[in-house]
């Protein structure tokens, strides 16, 4: 059975690789009219992706012969189940992302948000607070953001925020940590922090052509039924994102059976390793934000601060959210966008951590 | 991507939903019961979409005539710049164009619909180190039934924060599953416990000494006293049980939480 799947998803892998006839897989012309394919070279990199996910999976199955069917089993129990997890929050990021493009008017975002840049960010930051759940709705709202107009490093600093500092979120990590309120801000703080920096950081050195070109979002059009606009929109975010969530699942999958969890304990006992080390096994562990706190809670070997940088790097960075930032935005982006937040968000973390843990 | 297929993956992604959430409980292997009403609303909400999507290329397709169906659905896919300028182009911008990446979410569907992956059990258990308990301060005194049904967590920090000892001579009884040990002579009765879905799943475990060990992943209800060693409520001691009887019985439904074991009898 497993075998006949990793065989599928081999196929697949081949098969969203086909460089696609005319740049984009176009069945109806407009947009290949609109906007000549543009000169990137083929696009591989899911193969890349898939590949990890699946090349340590079938290694696992040639290893351990007593133990593969097991692991193969809890490989694609968590695959599903964190497939399973983010769907209703996919499904509620793409909505609200279809209904900004199809119902709210450019000018109400260019009203909220201050005119300067380097002022929007902070507050767009803060604006994160307004959406609930985990971090796969904020993909797509962030995207549709940057179609109505708002400045991308504002929707960025949206993006970052929003999955770290929602009520549910913080709320969750005050019941994990009990005994500990101060965590709860600290996550608060380095969460904003790191955000903030992030949307400066892009003003300063992103480039604009690192965006895939968003020729999809383009507002409501006059003449066209509103309603007809959103479902398209929602519908066709919800399919391409969809995909992109089942890639970081696998991938996401593949760490969290290969690593154990015993593996940890040679880390807790450095407090620069463990930092470092807790911030990569939240990208790899790709736990919806509103967990982390739990498992960080759980990871009592390590110092208070390793532990904020657990949970300030998962919401922002992991493997499931790179696909899907690479699938929305596109490949360069996600790589330099990921590194650079990896980065911040474990400054960020080290410094408040430091001052107030 | 054709439209007859966007149509396909919606409306199969919502059954798979769906089936996994509202006509059984299959949905409870992977996440928490308390996203079971949001599961219920996605599957609705795919399926819908994939209906009315359907029906608007119907629609369509009825207005333009049987010609320009076959045009579509067997013509129209891949070709660039082809003689589709029909009214239908104007609607959703290039929303027709999604890309193949989209074609992965059969996976995630076909298994939610036929072959749905088990509960995490030993494998992962036994990968893992045992949950840490929180640690307690004030014990109330321990119920006089016997034998005791207790959790496991209960049950560890009873042997090791406990300084009143009154887990001592104790019989109790728990519930969990079968994660064998390597060398023999003894198993771990495990609850694995998940706080979201099963990405960040953690289990707690209680050594089990008994005559026989039972194979893995049974359910089992275990009933008999702990296992001497160390200095009783502190670290040092074991969180072990002299096994009495081994029982078993069925996963409960509530599988992934450390849940006191069934009324016996």
């Amino acid at each position: 059975m497993r075998r006949t799947d990793e065989l599928a998803v081999g196929v697949e892998a081949t098969a969203v690789v086909t460089p696609p006839a005319g740049g984009y897989p176009v069945d109806s012309g407009d947009a290949g009219i609109e906007d000549p394919p543009p000169p990137e070279p083929p696009r591989y990199w899911p193969l890349l992706l898939v590949a990890a996910a699946v090349l340590p999976g079938t290694a696992l199955f040639l290893v351990g012969q007593g133990v593969s069917k097991a692991a193969l089993q809890a490989w694609q129990t968590v695959c599903l189940a964190v497939i399973v997890q983010a769907t209703p929050f996919l499904l509620l990021g793409t909505a609200l992302s279809g209904a900004i493009n199809a119902f709210v008017p450019e000018r109400v975002f260019t009203r909220l948000l201050p005119k300067r840049p380097a002022l929007a960010v902070p507050v767009a930051g803060v604006a994160g607070v307004v959406l609930p759940g985990c971090e796969c709705a904020s993909v797509p709202v962030a995207n549709s953001l940057i179609g109505r107009g708002v400045t991308p490093a504002a929707a960025f600093a949206f993006l970052l925020s929003a999955p770290a500092i929602n009520p549910v979120v913080l709320t969750a990590t005050a019941i994990a940590f009990p005994g500990t309120p101060l965590m709860v801000l600290a996550r608060l703080l380095a969460s904003l922090v790191t955000a903030a920096v992030m949307g400066w950081l892009w003003l300063w050195l992103g480039r604009e052509e690192w965006l895939r070109p968003a020729v999809r979002h383009t507002g409501h059009q006059p003449g066209h039924s509103r309603w007809t606009e959103f479902r398209r929109g929602f519908q066709h975010d919800f399919l391409q994102a969809g995909g992109f969530l089942v890639i970081g699942a696998m991938a996401a999958a593949t760490f969290n059976v290969a690593v154990p969890r015993s593996v940890l304990d040679t880390f807790s006992g450095s407090p620069w390793l463990s930092v470092l080390f807790l911030a990569a096994l939240a990208v790899i562990l790709a736990v919806c934000s509103e967990a982390d706190a739990f498992v960080a809670s759980s990871l009592t070997g390590f110092s208070p601060t390793a532990r904020l940088a657990f949970m300030v790097v998962g919401p922002m960075v992991d493997l499931k959210l790179i696909a899907l930032q690479a699938g929305t935005f596109g490949r360069a982006f996600a790589a330099r966008f990921s590194t650079a937040t990896t980065v911040v968000a474990v400054l960020c973390s080290v410094l408040v951590g430091g001052v107030l843990l | 991507m054709r439209r007859p297929l966007q149509v396909t993956l919606l409306v199969l992604s919502g059954l798979g939903l769906l089936h996994a959430s509202l006509f059984t409980d299959l949905c409870l292997r992977y996440v928490k019961p308390g996203m079971r009403p949001l599961l219920i609303a996605s599957g609705f909400v795919l399926l819908v979409l994939g209906i009315v999507e359907a029906a608007a290329r119907e629609g369509r397709d009825g207005r333009k005539g049987h010609g320009r169906h076959e045009g579509h659905t067997h013509g129209a896919h891949a070709h660039g710049a082809g003689p589709h300028n029909e009214p239908e182009q104007h609607h959703g911008h290039d929303h027709s164009a999604v890309p193949r990446v989209a074609w992965l979410l059969l996976l995630p569907a076909l298994s939610l619909l036929f072959y749905a992956p088990p509960a995490l059990g030993a494998y992962t258990a036994a990968r893992q180190p045992a949950k840490v308990v929180a640690e307690q301060d004030d014990f109330d005194p321990l119920p006089k039934t016997s034998p005791l049904p207790i959790t496991l967590t209960d049950f560890t920090t009873r042997v090791q924060q406990d300084r009143s000892l009154a887990i001592k001579a104790r019989t109790v009884e728990m519930s969990g599953l079968v994660t064998p040990v390597p060398g023999g002579g003894s198993w771990d009765l495990t609850r694995i416990i998940i706080s979201c879905c099963a990405a960040d799943a953690q289990s707690v475990k209680v050594r089990i000494y008994s005559d026989s060990i039972p194979a893995a992943n049974t359910w089992v209800s275990v009933t008999g006293n702990w296992h001497p060693g160390g200095k009783l409520g502190t670290q040092s001691a074991p969180v072990a049980l002299d096994a009495q009887t081994v029982k078993k019985i069925q996963r409960p439904s509530n599988g992934y939480q450390d849940a006191l074991p069934f009324p016996s009898g």
